[in-house]
């Protein structure tokens, strides 16, 4: 049991637990804000085709920054620490749940629309009553990559000062201390590999739920 | 200011190192997902493992190889052709086995053999997936180069991180911005080199 042992040394002396609540509550700031963003856009650009155009190719082009490179430049803009880390998981979540949002919102069946008008709503019920259930899966989706995305920027946050588990992985490689690194590493991926399956599961059950129309 | 000669074999070093790992990657990629078409178990294997790592931080992929392969150019390497290649064996395999059964029936039925199928069939029809796959191949091993200046590449990554360490903007811009040039121009020009493949098919 000497392995446990050293783990839990290792894991009070930098601090993991406190890190980890660091690193999630980032983590959960970020995405809420992101998918609440997304649909919202998603939502906003799905009538206006030539707007969207525009709205998308640059949100492509935000894409394509190395996300190392967009923290730097957020920098001299809004201080280091927290603020720039969660900015930048924003801006990189908004484009996978803004996109899929809108394709969901965009490309829901004729039939369903004119069913929708027979019965009576309004606009805005079959926005809310028809086409955003429809859309649920892929939305469901672009959160998914979300989680993802959001979940690397935050651990790379550990080197502009946001704290997070990207301090105790950033510590252990600039000193060489491979023992940190391999626990901090391997906490951070079984992290995240478990909040996409968590992710995956909520999108199987809404699939169940709204997929078979 | 920082000298341009410093900031230009940054750049040299960067684009070497990401792009020499991204064709490293395809040229791994493309035929284990040719040998995934014919083998059910490498095929799930591949898929699980690449669905797996994709949910694993790149920060932590660069930090798995300090205490397994050390520091350095080469181990930035691995990790650079070690992230690249699985969006890309995803995407190609999906592309190529996706094809509609009847075009593969009617291909069969003038007698053309598995590997002309393959190759006149398969893939002219999954370049779009093919392509997306290493277009999003080619912005990772941009990125995750510029992290691996912390494991020692080189690159554009070590004037970022240089500027960030010492609170110097012009420093940390001289890092960045051509990161982003790069990064802009290598999407460009696979979108360009994509149309191309498609007018010919």
């Amino acid at each position: 049991m000497d392995l446990w042992a050293a783990t839990l040394a290792l894991w009070q002396r930098y601090d993991i637990t406190a890190r980890t609540v660091e690193h999630l509550s980032m983590f959960a700031w970020a995405l809420a804000l992101s998918v609440v963003i997304g649909v919202v856009l998603g939502m906003l650009l799905y009538r206006r085709e030539h707007t969207s155009g525009y709205v998308f190719a640059s949100l492509n082009t935000l894409e394509t920054f190395p996300d190392l490179a967009l923290l730097a430049l957020l920098i001299p803009l809004v201080g280091i620490g927290a603020a720039p880390t969660v900015i930048a998981c924003i801006l990189y979540s908004i484009l996978p749940i803004a996109r899929n949002a809108y394709t969901g919102l965009a490309s829901v069946s004729a039939e369903h629309l004119e069913v929708a008008a027979a019965l009576g709503l309004t606009e805005r019920e079959t926005l809310l009553r028809v086409r955003v259930p429809l859309a649920l899966p892929l939305i469901a989706g672009g959160v998914r990559i979300a989680v993802v995305f959001t979940m690397g920027i935050v651990t790379l946050g550990g080197l502009i000062g946001a704290g997070g588990l990207g301090v105790p992985l950033q510590t252990g490689i600039f000193n060489n201390i491979p023992e940190i690194v391999l626990l901090a590493g391997l906490w951070v991926s079984l992290l995240a590999v478990v909040l996409d399956g968590a992710a995956g599961l909520i999108e199987k059950m809404l699939h169940r739920r709204y997929g078979g129309w | 200011m920082v000298a341009s000669t410093i900031v230009l074999s940054a750049t040299a070093q960067h684009v070497l190192l990401a792009y020499s790992a991204l064709l490293l990657s395809i040229a791994i990629a493309v035929p284990l997902a040719v040998a995934s078409l014919h083998s059910r178990p490498l095929a799930s294997a591949v898929m699980t493992a690449a669905n797996l790592v994709q949910a694993i931080p790149s920060l932590a992929v660069v930090a798995f190889v300090v205490p397994l392969l050390g520091i350095g150019y080469y181990p930035a390497l691995i990790v650079l052709v070690f992230r690249a290649l699985l969006p890309i064996v995803k995407n190609t395999w999906i592309g190529l086995s996706t094809v509609d059964r009847g075009m593969i029936a009617a291909a069969e039925g003038i007698g053309l053999t598995g590997w002309q199928i393959t190759r006149y069939i398969r893939f002219p029809l999954a370049y779009p997936a093919i392509f997306a796959g290493i277009r999003f191949a080619a912005i990772l091993t941009n990125s995750v180069a510029v992290l691996t200046a912390i494991i020692g590449s080189g690159g554009l990554g070590g004037l970022i991180l240089e500027g960030i360490a010492g609170s110097n903007v012009t420093k940390l811009l001289s890092g960045a911005v051509p990161a982003i040039l790069i990064a802009l121009t290598v999407d460009r020009a696979l979108s360009v080199m994509e149309r191309r493949l498609e007018k010919k098919k």
